[in-house]
C-alpha cells in the first residue's frame, strides 16, 4: 500500500505539473465506475489477433496492458493475461467492454471498481457527452481541445508525441526537387495555429523537440521563394496525388492546406480521400505515428521499423543506447531524403469528467492510467 | 408536240409556278414571323437573365450586408482591433456563417487582407487577397462576378463585400453565390428553350465548363467554335448550332458575356432556343401548300386542258382543212363559229379554198381547151401533108385524063402507087395517135439493164456509122454486177429506143451517144447522154408534154411514151441540158416495179432541158 501511495503522490504531482492546475489534496477513494469513451472498435482483446487498423491497435493495447502487466518500452505486452489491474467481466466485441478491478494486482487493487469502455462513439458524441457529465474520460481530437476547454470541460493533453508526416509512395516517379519543394512549401506553423488550434509543434525532423534536443537543426518554416524555384525545375505539368485517411478529419484539413500551400507556391497538388487501409494511385499520403518511447533511440527506431516497409528508407535505426548524434544523424538521413516529410507533431487530448481524480495523462509507451484514477464521488 | 398539248404544257407549267410562288411567299413570311418569335423570346429570356441577375446581386449585397452586422462578426471584428489577437480561434466561424446566411461563398479577411476565414476553401487561412483591402468604396460597387478557388476547384461566384471596421481596423466580409447549375435551375424558361452557362474557368475551352441545370452539357465541344469566339471578343452575339443533317434539330444561341470585377471574361450565359417549332410549322405549311398544289394542279390540268382543247380545236380544224386542200380537196370547208381570230381565219380560209378551186377549175377548163386546140392543130398538121400530095395526084389524073388520054393510064399507075403511099402514111399518122391512147400495161419478168441496153445498141450499130450521114460514137458505161429488175423489157426497151432515137436525131452533125448505168441500194440508175446542141429550159420543161415536139417532123409522143412508160415501173426520169454541150436522161427505176402503175414524177432540171 506505500508503494501504491508513493506512485499516486508522483503521478499525482506529475499530472499538476502537466495541467498547470493545482487540485487540492484529498484522500483517494476506493469503489465507483470510471465511463469511458473511445472512438477505436476493438473487435478482439485477444493479443495474438491482428487489429484492423492503428486506432484499434492502440486502443487494444491499452486494454491489454489494464489486463496484463505494462507494456515494456518497445511496447509489446511483457505481462501475462489476467494479471494486470483489470479483469475483463463484460466483454462485448466492437461495442462495449467492462473491465473489474483485480484485487490480486500485485501493483495493489485499482481504486475503482469497474471501468465501463464504450467503443466506436464519434468525437462528437464523445464531446457531448463529456459536456453533459455522461462520460468519465474520452479521448478527443487535440484540435478540439480548446473549443472543449474554453466551454468547461477539463483537458488533459500530453506532450506532443504523434507525428503527421507525409510520405511518398515508393515506385512513383516523383523528382527530388518536386518532393523538396513541396516540404519548402508547406507552412506548418499555420498547421499548428489553425488547424490544430495551437495544440502540436511543427515538425521538421522525425523526433520533438522535448525528446530529441535536436529538433531546431530542422528548419520548419514556409520558404516559397525555394519551392517556387524548385517546382520550376520539374518537367511538364508534374501534379502530385496526396492521399489521407477518408475518416480523418485533421488529415483532411491538413492535406488541403498542404494542396493550397503548393499551389500558392506554384506547384500542383491534389488531395484524394482515401479508405481505411486502401491505397490508390496516390504519389504521396498522410501518416500518423504515436512515439513508442519517450526515448529518442528508441523512439526513432520504432519509427524506422514502420516507415522502412512504407518508404522504403533505406537508412539504418539507431543502435539501442545509441549517442545523440548517432539518432540526428539517423534522422537526417531519413528527412534528408524527402521521402517522409514531417509536418507538425500532435498530442493526445483527454476530456476528463469533474469527478475524476488523479488523472496522469500517458507518456509514449505508457496505458491508460486507469488503475490509479479514483472518483471524487465514490461512495 | 401539238398546239393543244402545248398549251395544255405552258398552263400547267403557269399554274405549278404560281402555286409554287405563292407556297415559297407564305413559307418565307411564316418563318420569318416564327423567326422573329423566337429571337423575341431569346432577347425576353436575356432580360429575364438581367433581372435576375439584377436581383440576385442585390440578393447577395444584403446577405453579405446581414453576415457583416451579425453579432458574432461584429465581436470577432472588434476582438481583431486589439493587438496580438488569435485569430486562429476564428478559423471554422466562415462554415457556420455560410450556412446560416445560405452563401455559397464566404470569406473573412483581416484588415491586411489576410484570410482568417473561408468557407469554400478553409485551408486558405492566412493567404491574402490582395484587392480586397485596396482602398475602395465597396458600399457603392455592389456585387460583381468572380472566379473564386474553393477544394473542389476553380468556380463562378457572384460575390459582395462588406467592410466592418472598429477603431482602425477593417475586418473584410467576402460572401457569395456560386453560379452554376443551381442558378440556371432557378430561371424559368419556356418550353424548346434553355440556358447554358459557359464558365471560363480554365486557359482553353474545356466542354465540362459548359453546364445546363443538370450538369455538363452532352456534346459540349460543338460549343466549342462560338465559345472561342467569345473568348477572343467578348460581347453578344448569336449563333446556330445543327446538332443533327435534320434542320428540325438546330438550336439558336444568344450568347451573352459575364464580366468581372475588371471586364475580364469570366463567363458566358448561352440562351438556346430551339428550330424545332418553326421548323415543324414550316413543313406544315409546305404539305398543306403542296396538298393545295396537287388540288391545283388536278383541277388546272382539267382546266387547261378544257381550255386548251377549246382554244385548238377550230386551229385543228383549220389544220385539216389545210390537209384535205394539200389532197386534192379543193373544196374542204371550215365551220367558223364566233367573231374571234380564229373565226376570222377559217372564214379566210374558207375564201381562199373557194377561189382556189374556182381558179382550178378555170385552169383545168383552159388546159383542156388547150389540149384540144393543140391535139386539133397537130392532128390538122399531120393530116394536112399527105392530103396535099392527094389532092395534086387526084387533080393530076383528071388532067391526064382531059388532056392527055393517051398518058392516063401511066399516069394513073404513078398517081394510084402515090395515093396509096400517102394513104398508107395517113394509117400510119393514126396509128402513132391510136399506140399512145392504147399504151399497155406492163408485164413484168426479171430483166437486166445492162443487156438490154447492148440490144438498143446493137438494134442501132448501123445506123450509127451509115454511109452518107456523119458518124455517132456510142460508148456504154455499163456497171458490172448490176442487180436484176422487175419490169416489162418490152416497153423499157421502146424507151430506150426513143431516148436513143432523140439523141441520133439531136447530133445530126454526129457526136457521141454514152449509156451509162449504175445501182444503189438495188435500184438501177440509167443515163443517156448525147453531144447535140442542146435545148432550152423553156423546152426542157416542155419536153415531156404529149405532142410537143422541137423536130420538124416529131409527133411530140416519143418522150411522152418514155415518161410513160417509166413512171408505170414506178421510176423517175429527168433532163438536163446544156446549149451546144448537149443532153442527158436520167432514169432511175426500182428494183420492184409497182403492181399499179402511179403516176410519175417529173424532176424539173436546175438548168437547161430538151
Amino acid at each position: 500500500m506505500k508503494l501504491r501511495l508513493l506512485l499516486l503522490f508522483a503521478a499525482t504531482s506529475a499530472a499538476l505539473l502537466a495541467s498547470g492546475r493545482a487540485e487540492p489534496a484529498r484522500r483517494p477513494r476506493y469503489g465507483g465506475t470510471l465511463r469511458v469513451e473511445i472512438g477505436a472498435i476493438v473487435n478482439s482483446i485477444d493479443p495474438s489477433v491482428a487489429a484492423v487498423n492503428a486506432e484499434e491497435a492502440r486502443a487494444k493495447e491499452d486494454i491489454c496492458a489494464l489486463l496484463g502487466e505494462r507494456p515494456g518500452t518497445t511496447g509489446s505486452l511483457a505481462g501475462v493475461g489476467g494479471s494486470g489491474a483489470f479483469r475483463v467481466a463484460e466483454w462485448d466485441a466492437g461495442k462495449h467492454l467492462t473491465l473489474e478491478a483485480n484485487p490480486s494486482y500485485r501493483g495493489g487493487r485499482a481504486f475503482v471498481d469497474s471501468v465501463e469502455v464504450q467503443m466506436g462513439r464519434t468525437s462528437r458524441e464523445r464531446l457531448v457527452d463529456l459536456e453533459v457529465g455522461k462520460t468519465d474520460m474520452a479521448e478527443i481530437p487535440p484540435e478540439e481541445a480548446r473549443r472543449v476547454s474554453e466551454a468547461g470541460v477539463r483537458v488533459a493533453v500530453s506532450r506532443p508525441d504523434q507525428l503527421v508526416a507525409l510520405v511518398f509512395v515508393p515506385g512513383h516517379a516523383i523528382p527530388d526537387n518536386a518532393r523538396e519543394a513541396l516540404s519548402h512549401s508547406i507552412d506548418r506553423a499555420a498547421i499548428v495555429n489553425f488547424i490544430l488550434q495551437k495544440q502540436g509543434e511543427p515538425a521538421g525532423g522525425l523526433l520533438p523537440g522535448w525528446s530529441s534536443g535536436t529538433a531546431f537543426l530542422f528548419p520548419t518554416a514556409v520558404n516559397v521563394a525555394a519551392a517556387r524555384n524548385l517546382w520550376a525545375q520539374t518537367t511538364g505539368s508534374l501534379r502530385i496525388v496526396l492521399g489521407y485517411d477518408a475518416d480523418d478529419s485533421l488529415e483532411q484539413s491538413i492535406a488541403e492546406r498542404i494542396a493550397v500551400d503548393a499551389r500558392e507556391a506554384g506547384g500542383l497538388l491534389t488531395a484524394v480521400a482515401l479508405k481505411a487501409g486502401a491505397s490508390g494511385d496516390e504519389d504521396a499520403r498522410l501518416a500518423r505515428w504515436g512515439m513508442v518511447s519517450p526515448h529518442p533511440g528508441d523512439a526513432l527506431a520504432g519509427l524506422m521499423a514502420v516507415l522502412g516497409p512504407m518508404a522504403q528508407v533505406s537508412a539504418d535505426p539507431p543502435p539501442p543506447g545509441a549517442t545523440p548524434q548517432q539518432v540526428y544523424d539517423a534522422e537526417r538521413a531519413i528527412v534528408g531524403s524527402y521521402r517522409v516529410v514531417p509536418l507538425v507533431w500532435v498530442p493526445r487530448a483527454y476530456g476528463l469528467g469533474a469527478r475524476v481524480r488523479n488523472w496522469k495523462t500517458p507518456s509514449p509507451g505508457e496505458a491508460w492510467p486507469f488503475a490509479d484514477v479514483w472518483l471524487e464521488d465514490a461512495p | 408536240m401539238t398546239f393543244r398539248a402545248k398549251l395544255f404544257l405552258l398552263f400547267t407549267i403557269a399554274l405549278l409556278l404560281s402555286v409554287g410562288i405563292v407556297a415559297v411567299g407564305v413559307t418565307a413570311v411564316t418563318r420569318r414571323a416564327l423567326e422573329d418569335s423566337s429571337r423575341a423570346h431569346s432577347e425576353a429570356l436575356v432580360a429575364q437573365f438581367e433581372r435576375e441577375f439584377d436581383r440576385h446581386k442585390q440578393d447577395i449585397v444584403h446577405r453579405v450586408e446581414g453576415v457583416a452586422d451579425a453579432e458574432a462578426t461584429v465581436r470577432m471584428a472588434i476582438d481583431l482591433s486589439r493587438p496580438k489577437v488569435d485569430v486562429s480561434v476564428y478559423v471554422n466561424d466562415a462554415r457556420g456563417v455560410s450556412q446560416s446566411h445560405q452563401l455559397n461563398f464566404l470569406d473573412f479577411a483581416s484588415d491586411d487582407g489576410s484570410i482568417i476565414s473561408s468557407n469554400e476553401s478553409p485551408a486558405r487561412f492566412g493567404y491574402k487577397i490582395d484587392w480586397l483591402a485596396a482602398p475602395q468604396n465597396w458600399a457603392s460597387i455592389g456585387a460583381f462576378l468572380m472566379k473564386v478557388d474553393t477544394q473542389d476547384g476553380p468556380s463562378l461566384g457572384l460575390m459582395s463585400v462588406s467592410v466592418v471596421r472598429v477603431g482602425d481596423k477593417n475586418l473584410y466580409v467576402l460572401g457569395g453565390e456560386q453560379l452554376g447549375r443551381d442558378f440556371l435551375a432557378s430561371m424559368v424558361l419556356p418550353s424548346g428553350m434553355r440556358a447554358l452557362l459557359y464558365l471560363n474557368l480554365d486557359p482553353d475551352f474545356q466542354a465540362a465548363d459548359l453546364v445546363d441545370e443538370s450538369g455538363p452539357v452532352a456534346d459540349g465541344e460543338r460549343f466549342r467554335e462560338f465559345v472561342e469566339q467569345e473568348r477572343a471578343q467578348p460581347g453578344a452575339r448569336t449563333f446556330r448550332i445543327a446538332w443533327t443533317p435534320d434542320r428540325a434539330s438546330a438550336e439558336s444561341f444568344h450568347a451573352l458575356p459575364l464580366l468581372g470585377r475588371q471586364g475580364e471574361l469570366l463567363g458566358a450565359l448561352l440562351v438556346g432556343s430551339s428550330d424545332r417549332d418553326v421548323v415543324l410549322v414550316e413543313r406544315r405549311i409546305i404539305l398543306l401548300a403542296a396538298a393545295v398544289a396537287a388540288m391545283g394542279m388536278l383541277m388546272g390540268l382539267l382546266l387547261s386542258g378544257w381550255g386548251a382543247a377549246r382554244v385548238t380545236r377550230p386551229v385543228r380544224k383549220l389544220a385539216e382543212g389545210a390537209r384535205a386542200v394539200s389532197e386534192g380537196n379543193w373544196k374542204a370547208h371550215v365551220e367558223v363559229k364566233g367573231h374571234n381570230e380564229i373565226a376570222q381565219l377559217a372564214a379566210a380560209f374558207n375564201r381562199m379554198t373557194q377561189q382556189l378551186s374556182e381558179q382550178r377549175e378555170r385552169l383545168v377548163q383552159a388546159e383542156r381547151v388547150a389540149a384540144w386546140r393543140e391535139l386539133a392543130r397537130r392532128l390538122a398538121h399531120e393530116l394536112k401533108n399527105p392530103l396535099f400530095p392527094l389532092e395534086t395526084t387526084v387533080e393530076n389524073l383528071k388532067r391526064a385524063k382531059e388532056r392527055r388520054p393517051e398518058q392516063f393510064e401511066e399516069v394513073f399507075g404513078e398517081s394510084t402507087a402515090i395515093l396509096l403511099s400517102e394513104i398508107d402514111n395517113l394509117k400510119k399518122i393514126v396509128g402513132r395517135f391510136s399506140d399512145f391512147a392504147k399504151m399497155p400495161q406492163p408485164e413484168i419478168s426479171t430483166v437486166n439493164l445492162n443487156e438490154t441496153v447492148r440490144g438498143v445498141v446493137k438494134l442501132f450499130e448501123s445506123q450509127f456509122g451509115a454511109v452518107g450521114r456523119p458518124p455517132i460514137t456510142p460508148e456504154l458505161h455499163l456497171e458490172e454486177g448490176l442487180p436484176a429488175i422487175q419490169a416489162d423489157e418490152t416497153l423499157l426497151r421502146r424507151a430506150i429506143e426513143n431516148l436513143v432515137l432523140n439523141a441520133m436525131d439531136a447530133m445530126p452533125a454526129g457526136g457521141v451517144l454514152m449509156l451509162r448505168t449504175s445501182h444503189q441500194n438495188g435500184d438501177v440508175d440509167l443515163e443517156v447522154s448525147d453531144t447535140g446542141s442542146g435545148l432550152t429550159p423553156e423546152e426542157c420543161d416542155r419536153l415531156f408534154t404529149p405532142y410537143y415536139t422541137t423536130k420538124q417532123h416529131g409527133t411530140g409522143l416519143g418522150l411522152a411514151i418514155v415518161q410513160s412508160v417509166i413512171s408505170d415501173h414506178g421510176g423517175r426520169i429527168s433532163v438536163e441540158s446544156e446549149s451546144g454541150v448537149g443532153t442527158s436522161f436520167y432514169i432511175h427505176l426500182p428494183a420492184k416495179a409497182p403492181a399499179r402503175p402511179v403516176a410519175a414524177a417529173i424532176e424539173k432540171p436546175p438548168s437547161n432541158g430538151e
